[in-house]
């Protein structure tokens, strides 16, 4: 498809150049009718339910009165945001935010990519894709749910409590209510959640490797880890690049359920990331302003780091979000 | 049927506790508290309505009984009935509606009914009317009256309880979207609706705000506390230790070591923070010894209430899934026997509740301790709450004609207990919603799903003053009206009492107190051991620090200019 498009837009000699960007944009257009036509109904949500509502962020520059709306509300300038920034208590939700979502991608981020690997290097089918599906379900429940069935194996009057209770044995520790391995707990409800639905685009990416290139190295007598090393990751870095990056998009508005159920069995110190403190001070403390504040300063963030990620991913050589 | 409060979790009775506590609930905050202090500084002078502008602006109370209790009302208690009364008698004479039709909004904790029910379309046969009542999730009720009243998006009829009124600004938004009541309803005016004027009057003083009438009460009773200390009788029986006598809160632990059993998966004691208010005696305002007036979070007794559910929980005497605040199965886990003491609100003792209880265990007993100190020594004292927290509001768009309708309607929905209408509102049709027997109306499955008396919907709008009767149950009856009748009189009216102080916004962070009422308050870390009680002291030099101290002085002027008028 890129191919074609670059033929098609080669201008013959001697055009006129002033002229010539219209005339691509109207070449272009006809020839991709059908498919802007198609992408209409997208993006008619997304401006509906992603741009339209951004509207609402003027609330973070005022002093939002429920009843006087957006349009009558006083104007305060950067009240609200200096405020915010000499909050401790914001500053502690934004260091949380950050170290738990690190340390969330360094122990998620891998297990998909081996899980992969590891499905894809099966030879029965049957089991694969059994394999695949016990995996892949936990993504379609909530986290309420996973909280729930988390709670009911490693809980205080949980399964594995209660046997060793009843043999004598006192909990070493309680997983689910210690702060501090909250980091390790959430980790791993994440990973059991979501490794396997994750895992989907890798398996796509791997079946996107020729099987010429693994028969040619077998026959040079490349062994298994060599082709691994030379062969399957080198194919997996585009797709690996690309979700890295996107996940730092959600590196400050991730886990906002997750946080909120458990923030009461490990106290704020451990679960209070920005969109909890957002909620809490904005939702739920009636406080609009400066919750949208909160939430406006998280939007930026998270854009400045796609976008660092993304200049990053060009610099090495990667397509990033898009080929440069 | 005990119609106190709707049952709520244990969570949302200690949130909406707290939050209740925050604010201060009941009635007349004044037009010179926002004259005084709309600019938003520090207030010159302050003040409350005096009493003879109360007495303009309440309706006149006419009682209208019509069967007599078994147990009678003493101190304010809840007058309880053992039987159904077998002749109903009808209160309103013509049907209220005139084809007129309403959105109306509640809240319900439970499982949201079916549009169009058949006990919906009785209920609105019977009204003449077509009020579609469309309950929202009772959880996450506080975070959407935002939503609707900023948006103008309000329903023509809406249920908003005092305690989750601050975070709308409701002394200040009230006037700009709700209906004015006062001309139809105050002082005498009220006789053309006798079942409302049969309601308290302090069941009225909520929903009064600047100085203006504005809400309906809804199950508004003389004898209403934040918590009870709940037991299972069944469970101490079995343990051979019978009817406990606590009398202090030492008796209270060691109760809960004796009933302690993990090994056997039964814990003593939920997370009963909520209940301690009670035996340490603290209430959202105070005095201090010297006089002062205080806040319940400078109280000495807070401390000691979180040192000693700190204790509790350091001991292992509380439900692992409390302590990590799971709260979402502390009735299930009552109802199992794996929590012998827990606290709730007042509408948990019912029917409902053993019904539930003894289809989870045979011979299941909720029981309740009788006010203790927790010392031991002196009379047991209990802060009382507004006559109700309950209020539902019209919506100023209304027409006049509609006004009318509406006002005919809330007479029919406020019909007490023996009347045609109460029955019609609580168990619905016969033979569809219940059937009788001699134990009184039975509920059918249809019922269940639908019918007032298991699903609060029109009883949110507007309902008589709490009665209490549980069909089939008596023996819960005879348990929880004795327990009204002794306790009542430890109830004491705090300071603001049925008073809807109006803040300034300036104060309204202060007033919000968030590090005391969130999720994780600083109570909660503190009792859990994750902070101490320095920590405590810190927060609460803080929250002074930013705003509290000026609330205080605020609080000040409103409790002088009280007790100028001679109405504290």
């Amino acid at each position: 498809m890129t191919d074609t498009a670059t033929v098609t837009v080669t201008a013959p000699a001697g055009a006129d150049p002033p002229r010539r960007p219209r005339r691509r944009w109207r070449v272009r257009g006809r020839r991709d009718r059908a498919l802007l036509v198609m992408t209409l109904p997208a993006l008619v949500l997304l401006g509906v339910f992603g741009y339209a509502p951004m509207l609402g962020l003027v609330m973070a520059f005022q002093d939002y009165d429920l009843y006087d709306g957006l349009l009558h509300s006083p104007w305060v300038g950067l009240a609200n945001f200096q405020q915010l920034f000499t909050d401790p208590g914001f500053w502690h939700a934004f260091w949380s935010t950050l170290m738990l979502f690190s340390v969330q991608l360094v122990l998620f981020f891998p297990v998909p990519i081996a899980l992969a690997i590891l499905l894809d290097s099966l030879l029965s089918r049957r089991l694969r894709s059994v394999i695949q599906a016990v995996v892949t379900l936990p993504h379609f429940f909530s986290f309420v749910l996973v909280v729930t069935i988390f709670n009911e194996v490693f809980g205080g009057a949980g399964v594995l409590d209660t046997f060793l209770r009843s043999h004598g044995i006192a909990s070493p520790f309680d997983f689910m209510t210690n702060p501090g391995t909250f980091r390790f707990l959430v980790s791993s409800q994440l990973i059991w959640k979501e490794a396997g639905w994750s895992m989907i685009v890798y398996l796509a990416a791997l079946a996107a490797i020729s099987p010429a290139l693994h028969e040619a190295a077998a026959v040079d007598g490349a062994g298994y880890w060599r082709r691994l090393r030379y062969i399957t990751l080198p194919g997996l870095t585009g797709i690996t690049v690309l979700l890295l990056i996107l996940n730092l998009g959600y590196a400050l508005t991730f886990g906002f359920e997750q946080m909120l159920i458990q923030l009461p069995a490990v106290g704020s110190g451990a679960a209070q990331v920005i969109t909890t403190f957002s909620f809490e001070n904005g939702i739920v403390a009636g406080n609009y302003s400066y919750g949208a504040a909160a939430g406006l300063f998280l939007g930026i963030t998270s854009v400045v780091l796609i976008l660092g990620a993304n200049k990053i991913a060009h610099l090495f050589g990667e397509d990033g979000l898009y080929r440069k | 049927m005990t119609k106190v409060v709707p049952d709520m979790s244990p969570r949302m009775s200690r949130r909406g506790f707290l939050t209740a506590a925050a604010s201060t609930v009941g009635a007349v905050a004044a037009q010179p508290l926002l004259a005084a202090c709309g600019s938003g500084g520090a207030p010159a002078t302050t003040g409350a309505a005096s009493t003879t502008l109360l007495q303009r602006i309440l309706p006149h109370y006419t009682p209208n009984s019509l069967a007599k209790p078994d147990y009678p009302s003493i101190d304010g208690s809840s007058p309880a009935y053992l039987a159904y009364p077998s002749k109903l008698v009808r209160t309103v004479a013509e049907t209220p509606g005139s084809g007129g039709s309403y959105t109306a909004i509640t809240p319900l904790w439970g499982t949201i009914p079916s549009a169009g029910n058949p006990f919906d379309q009785a209920v609105n046969r019977a009204l003449g009317a077509t009020v579609s009542v469309a309950p929202a999730n009772g959880n996450n009720y506080s975070t959407i009256l935002p939503q609707l009243f900023s948006g103008n998006k309000l329903p023509d009829w809406i249920q908003v309880p005092t305690f989750w009124a601050p975070p709308l600004n409701f002394g200040q938004g009230a006037a700009d979207r709700l209906a004015d009541l006062t001309p139809y309803l105050a002082g005498a005016k009220i006789s053309q609706y006798p079942n409302l004027a049969a309601i308290f009057s302090t069941g009225w003083q909520a929903g009064i705000w600047d100085d203006k009438l504005y809400g309906f009460p809804s199950f508004a009773t003389g004898f209403n506390i934040g918590y009870q200390l709940y037991y299972r009788a069944d469970v101490l029986d079995k343990l051979g230790i019978g009817t406990p006598a606590v009398k202090s809160i030492n008796d209270l632990f060691d109760l809960a070591k004796e009933i302690n059993d993990p090994k056997a998966k039964r814990w003593a004691l939920g997370d009963i923070w909520g209940y301690l208010f009670q035996p340490f005696n603290y209430a959202p305002w105070m005095l201090d010894a010297k006089g002062s007036l205080i806040t319940q979070y400078e109280s000495e007794g807070i401390i000691e209430a979180m040192n000693w559910l700190a204790k509790a929980i350091k001991a292992g005497l509380v439900h692992p899934d409390q302590v990590a605040g799971n709260y979402g199965n502390g009735v299930t886990e009552f109802y199992s026997g794996q929590m012998a003491i827990v606290s709730d609100g007042m509408g948990a003792w019912n029917a409902a509740d053993a019904l539930k209880g003894q289809a989870a265990g045979k011979g299941y007993t909720r029981a309740s301790f009788d006010l203790f100190t927790a010392t031991g020594s002196g009379t047991p004292k209990v802060e009382l709450q507004a006559a109700t927290a309950w209020t539902s509001y019209l919506s100023k768009s209304l027409s006049a004609k509609q006004f009318q309708e509406c006002l005919r309607i809330a007479n029919y929905l406020a019909a007490p207990f023996g009347s045609v209408e109460y029955n019609l509102l609580n168990y619905g049709t016969e033979g569809v919603d219940y059937t009788m027997t001699g134990n009184g109306p039975q509920l059918t499955p249809s019922g269940t799903k639908y019918a007032g008396s298991s699903v609060t919907t029109y009883n949110f709008l507007a309902s008589p003053n709490s009665t209490t009767y549980n069909a089939g149950y008596p023996e819960v009856t005879r348990a929880s009206a004795s327990w009204g009748q002794r306790n009542a009189k430890y109830g004491y009216p705090p300071l603001f009492y049925e008073l809807n102080v109006t803040v300034p916004s300036s104060l309204s962070n202060a007033n919000a107190f968030t590090p005391f009422t969130q999720t994780d308050s600083i109570m909660y870390e503190v009792v859990r051991g994750r902070s101490s009680i320095a920590d405590y002291q810190s927060t609460l030099a803080s929250w002074k620090r930013n705003g509290g101290n000026k609330l205080k002085s605020f609080y000040e002027g409103v409790l002088a200019q009280q007790k100028k008028l001679g109405s504290a």
